[in-house]
């Protein structure tokens, strides 16, 4: 836990973390030695001695004054620690965030990350203002009281040592047993969740099957496996804790029956007994008092760990002494191989050059790796093996912006921010004029969206584009590019060809990008790849043929059957009867 | 969300198991109020030891009541969290099944991008969420409410004034969190408000990274983000601060060793005066040490506290989303035919998507759907299964209204083919068998051959018991003909089309429109075409625009009128248009 409170807080604050946690530990020790000083001072009172009991007395006023300045030390350093996670806690994950590959943003992942960036932090928060004091405090007074018994009489102290591993035994068992079925409950949690969440994202489907009516059989299996494993978690664990708790009670009850055969066999004085007592009802207390936060420890221990796994990814490296492009337009790979886990290369040995104001198309089946090959040039992730070159120079020696600064993507997933229909374009290049902006937009088909449009160009698209179609979206994303007017124009046809109208502005656009810009599209239909200037074929992450059209037709391989198949698609006539 | 909508929603959710959770507090109860028997027990004990001839039978018998009152206590506690966490681990399933029951049940235009988010967060998070409440928070409360009042009904009946004494530092502790709490609940608004930008910062931040770094905005959304964690810092901060010093100063009334010296210094001094006897401060020394950690426990649980009724109430509106309504008296379609009569629909009610659409498909026939994006075909499409409700008109299938149709019933009839390719997480076969659970194997098989399909799924590693996903690692076309295989053995007699190629791998594009094309035969289909090249021997074309129809016939007439069908068919075979400026450059 220590390490994940430390990735939390930044390397800035480790310092005062250790520091914290020291005043926090005297603070206990303290607390614990000022109750130690009831044994004499009720000793004192119970024997009449008044004298010597408010000499006791004002001893414990004045080690009680010394702990409550160290209460109020540390309380005041964990108010400024929770102060720091606070207000650092959100811009750090912000940066580092950023700082990720592209490649690390799954949707589940985002679903994960917004929670804890904003329930988790409040309750790591609350870890330094309230929770931690009482947790630290409850195991160290009482293991200081343990200590102090044997001082003051060694059968007790003897007793109180003895009962300690007992009860450290007894809550590890109990909390080995959680711990294993917390796994356990998790992976039934997680696939339950996972087919409810299917259950709604293919409605359509399931409905369409009727299984919203008739019931879906897995997902029943599935809520009724969760609930089995919740059920046999109750079962095992809460004996357990039962007897975690008990142990502590088991603990005090010893030291009263050895405290009592020790006085009735004359080898203790009562008063001393009594007020030793006393001192046992406080080493059980703070126990007691540690076992009831540990649900909340517990919540605020999973936020924590997710927290700091988040901090603990590793950023993309960037540069020392990044390089400028020195060949703007110029992409090439160089042997690239690259595997999104480790022996299941999706890429490999692929060399391949981009001249300046080239248009090549890209094709294969899903899977081949044609998206892969996008999804590097833009460093989504570091290659394998080989090199991704942008502009003449390596991509990981670049500076992050500066690359991006080449590169102009129409990718697969648009997002639209909750903005305005002009500005979404705009982040094209925000400094470009209204002439710029509105002609890209037009030669994008996004004009036509406008006239559509309540408010024209002014109107919100709401959160991730809500309000327009997927091909709307799509049309937006090719404005942008348009826009920007980068060396590289990276598209992917495959989505953007959703309809008729669609194709012919994306048709319109390429015949526009090419004249200025290197252009690398993933193509699915037969105008794109017969206007490329080269045509490179995918199979299985490897290059399987690259060349002219009219070469690879010659080639009689891979792309001519391609092409073939193509045609007969697009002289299929769907029809109800004069089918064969 | 206010806090009273959300205690309201959780009353509600948790109404089921209340019996257990009402068992849980009364066993808490019980459980805190024997915490107080050893404290008493070790009085007793002292009284019994501390004479000149100690009777070792009563001090044995006090001592063995001692220890069964804390076993018992700690049974009690013990059974009152069991309880609790019963009621929620039963809570949870329940609410799980009745989350599934409404989501089969709500109209599908209730479904989006954002509600997939809002599910898996009430299924995962929410419900995890709610825990704290249901198992820990009522069992605290009843300890921090029992074990104070008995407390200090045992002090009274020692002596008024030790339970005076006992209290004595809490008004101090008392008087500051009133005044810290003064306004609580305006800022607490505030808070909410602005904790509720961070979320949605959050959520653009995240979302947006990529086109936030592909069009070097980083410091856009980060901006937004920035602005608005910084805006909820500082208001927090803000608010905090100050209270820091007074919250660190004033809690030490409440800690042991200021406790310890008040009332031992008090008592002595009441011992002097002889108002009560040593033994007396004893037993208050003791109890007066542990009544306000129990205030201090549930003090510090408010944030999960908070936090569990904000999911309550998100939880609630899901599960209080209306459901499509069903027919008291269903009736069966006499036929496959489908017919529009002047049905309009908007998706909010107000901007009309579809107007006055009159058409009647025949079985055996297949229609097509066309017109540009925006136009309503595929919104039109989507009422024949009723995935929507028409807000004006009707939609009737063998003569009979939709909505009159049994839901259970309506699906044997409407098969719909989506151009978005769902396949569940399961086996092959299982994907398959979706709408015909009890299909033979040979049915299925037939079914997989006619879509051109079978080859490929016996080549996986377990046929088709591979699990999508794992070890049956489908392309796009793949994934497209094994939907129509799935929904060639659902067999029914009208289908619904979305132009399923749009996605497809050039390659196996032409073995996808084999498969549409064995689907076609003999059913009423109606197509939402995409592309026209595919469909230009339909039996009747439906051009639509902006919700109406603008044009309706046969291929060969509809291109030799001029009209918006022929403009269409001009822009989607740009082949003519590119090749010259392939020439050119």
């Amino acid at each position: 836990m220590l390490g994940e409170l430390k990735q939390v807080l930044g390397p800035a604050q480790h310092g005062r973390l250790y520091r914290y946690l020291a005043w926090l530990c005297a603070w206990s020790v303290l607390e614990a030695l000022t109750v130690v000083l009831l044994v004499p001072l009720l000793g004192a009172l119970l024997h009449g001695d008044f004298d010597q009991a408010w000499r006791w007395l004002l001893a414990m006023a004045g080690m009680t004054a010394v702990t409550c300045v160290a209460r109020y030390i540390q309380s005041m350093r964990g108010f400024a620690l929770a102060l720091v996670i606070l207000e650092t806690l959100h811009g750090r994950l912000g940066d580092h965030v950023a700082r990720l590959p592209l490649g690390w943003f799954s949707s589940e992942k985002v679903g994960r990350l917004s929670r804890s960036a904003t329930s988790g932090t409040m309750m790591a928060t609350n870890l330094f203002a309230h929770l931690l004091a009482p947790v630290v405090s409850g195991v160290l007074v009482p293991a200081v009281i343990a200590l102090a018994m044997l001082w003051l009489d060694w059968r007790l102290g003897v007793t109180a040592l003895l009962c300690s591993p007992l009860i450290y035994v007894a809550h590890r068992w109990a909390a080995d047993a959680i711990a294993r079925n917390d796994d356990v409950v998790d992976g039934a949690a997680a696939i339950a969740s996972n087919r409810v969440v299917e259950f709604a994202r293919n409605q359509h489907t399931f409905c369409a099957f009727g299984r919203t009516e008739e019931g879906y059989a897995p997902l029943e299996a599935a809520i009724d496996a969760q609930r089995v494993a919740g059920g046999s978690m109750l079962a095992q664990t809460f004996p357990r804790i039962l007897a975690g708790g008990l142990s502590v009670q088991l603990a005090f009850a010893v030291l009263v029956a050895v405290g009592l055969w020790s006085a009735l066999h004359g080898s203790i004085d009562p008063v001393r007994l009594v007020a030793l007592l006393a001192l046992a009802a406080r080493f059980v207390g703070p126990l007691a008092e540690a076992a009831a936060h540990s649900g909340l420890v517990r919540i605020a221990e999973n936020d924590l760990r997710r927290l700091a796994d988040i901090l603990a990814t590793p950023p993309l490296p960037e540069p020392a002494t990044p390089r400028a492009a020195t060949e703007p337009g110029l992409v090439e790979f160089d042997a690239v191989s690259f595997a999104y886990r480790d022996g299941e290369p999706v890429v490999g040995g692929i060399d391949l050059r981009f001249p300046p104001r080239s248009m090549t198309a890209i094709v294969g089946a899903s899977g081949s790796g044609k998206s892969t090959l996008l999804k590097l040039v833009m460093r989504f992730f570091d290659v394998g093996s080989g090199q991704v070159r942008v502009g003449g120079v390596d991509v990981r020696e670049q500076d992050g912006a500066a690359l991006m600064a080449q590169l102009a993507p129409v990718m697969q997933d648009v997002y639209l921010f909750d903005d305005t229909l002009e500005a979404n374009i705009r982040i094209g290049r925000p400094d470009a004029s209204d002439a710029e902006w509105r002609e890209a937009a037009r030669l994008a088909g996004v004009e036509e969206i406008a006239d559509r449009l309540p408010e024209a160009w002014t109107t919100r698209v709401g959160e991730g584009g809500s309000a327009l179609s997927g091909g709307e979206r799509q049309r937006v994303s090719l404005a942008r590019a348009l826009l920007k007017k980068a060396p590289v124009v990276l598209l992917d046809e495959a989505t953007a060809a959703l309809d008729a109208e669609n194709e012919r502005f994306v048709q319109e656009a390429v015949v526009r990008l090419r004249r200025d810009a290197t252009l690398i599209v993933i193509a699915h239909q037969l105008p794109t790849v017969m206007a490329a200037d080269r045509i490179v074929v995918l199979d299985g992450g490897r290059i399987a043929e690259s060349g002219t059209h009219d070469e690879l037709i010659a080639l009689d391989g891979r792309y001519a059957a391609f092409w073939h198949e193509r045609r007969r698609a697009k002289g299929w006539r769907l029809t109800a009867k004069a089918v064969s | 969300m206010s806090d009273n909508a959300g205690t309201q929603a959780l009353a509600a959710l948790r109404r089921p198991v209340s019996g257990l959770v009402r068992g849980g507090v009364w066993m808490g109860a019980i459980g805190a109020l024997t915490a107080l028997l050893p404290f008493v027990g070790l009085t007793e004990l002292a009284r019994a030891l501390l004479v000149p001839a100690p009777d070792v039978g009563r001090v044995v018998t006090i001592a063995l009541i001692v220890v069964m009152g804390l076993a018992l206590g700690w049974g009690c506690t013990g059974l009152a969290l069991w309880l609790t966490h019963l009621a929620d681990h039963r809570l949870q399933a329940s609410l799980r099944r009745a989350m599934v029951e409404r989501l089969g049940a709500v109209p599908l235009g209730w479904y989006s991008d954002k509600t997939s988010g809002q599910v898996r967060k009430a299924v995962q998070d929410d419900l995890t969420d709610l825990h704290h409440l249901t198992a820990h928070h009522d069992v605290e409360l009843a300890g921090a409410i029992a074990l104070p009042i008995a407390g200090i009904a045992y002090l009274c009946w020692i002596d008024w004034r030790l339970a005076v004494l006992a209290v004595l530092t809490w008004p101090i502790y008392a008087a500051a969190y009133a005044w810290m709490m003064r306004g609580f609940g305006d800022k607490m608004t505030q808070l909410d408000e602005s904790f509720g930008k961070v979320s949605a910062a959050i959520v653009e931040f995240v979302h947006g990274i990529a086109v936030v770094k592909a069009f070097g905005q980083g410091q856009r959304a980060h901006k937004a983000y920035d602005d608005a964690v910084g805006t909820f810092g500082r208001r927090y901060a803000g608010w905090v601060r100050p209270l820091l010093r007074l919250e660190a100063l004033t809690s030490m009334a409440l800690s042991v060793p200021v406790i310890l010296v008040v009332s031992l210094a008090g008592g002595i001094w009441m011992i002097g005066r002889g108002w009560i006897a040593p033994l007396d401060l004893f037993a208050e020394v003791l109890v007066a040490v542990v009544i306000p950690q129990t205030l201090q426990a549930l003090n510090q649980s408010i944030t999960a506290q908070k936090r569990a009724q904000a999911a309550a109430g998100r939880i609630e509106e899901l599960l209080t989303v209306s459901p499509l309504p069903r027919p008291v008296h269903p009736e069966e379609p006499a036929d496959a035919s489908v017919v529009f009569e002047d049905v309009g629909f908007a998706y909010d009610g107000q901007n009309a998507v579809l107007d006055g659409v009159d058409l009647v498909c025949h079985p055996g026939t297949l229609t097509a759907l066309v017109g540009s994006s925006g136009a309503g075909k595929s919104t039109l499409a989507r009422l024949v299964p009723r995935f929507y409700d028409v807000d004006k008109g009707r939609v009737r299938i063998g003569g009979v209204d939709v909505r009159h149709i049994d839901p259970r019933r309506l699906y044997r009839h409407v098969g719909f083919v989506l151009q978005d390719v769902q396949l569940v997480h399961g086996s092959v076969a299982d994907n398959l068998r979706l709408g015909r659970p009890d299909a033979s194997e040979a049915e299925m098989i037939e079914a997989a051959r006619a879509a051109r399909i079978h080859e490929r799924i016996v080549a996986l590693p377990r046929g088709y018991d591979s699990v999508v996903g794992e070890d049956a690692v489908l392309s796009g076309g793949e994934a497209q003909r094994l939907s129509i295989a799935r929904m060639l053995l659902a067999d029914t007699p009208i289908l619904v089309l979305d132009e399923a190629t749009a996605h497809a791998d050039p390659e196996s594009e032409a073995q996808i429109q084999d498969a549409l094309s064995s689907l076609a035969r003999d059913r009423t289909v109606i197509v939402i075409a995409h592309r026209l090249a595919s469909i230009v021997s339909a039996d009747r074309i439906v051009v639509l625009d902006q919700g109406r129809i603008v044009q309706n016939g046969r291929h060969e007439e509809l291109l030799a009128s001029e009209g918006p069908y022929r403009r269409l068919w001009q822009a989607g075979h740009p082949t003519q248009d590119v090749e010259p400026e392939r020439k050119i450059s």
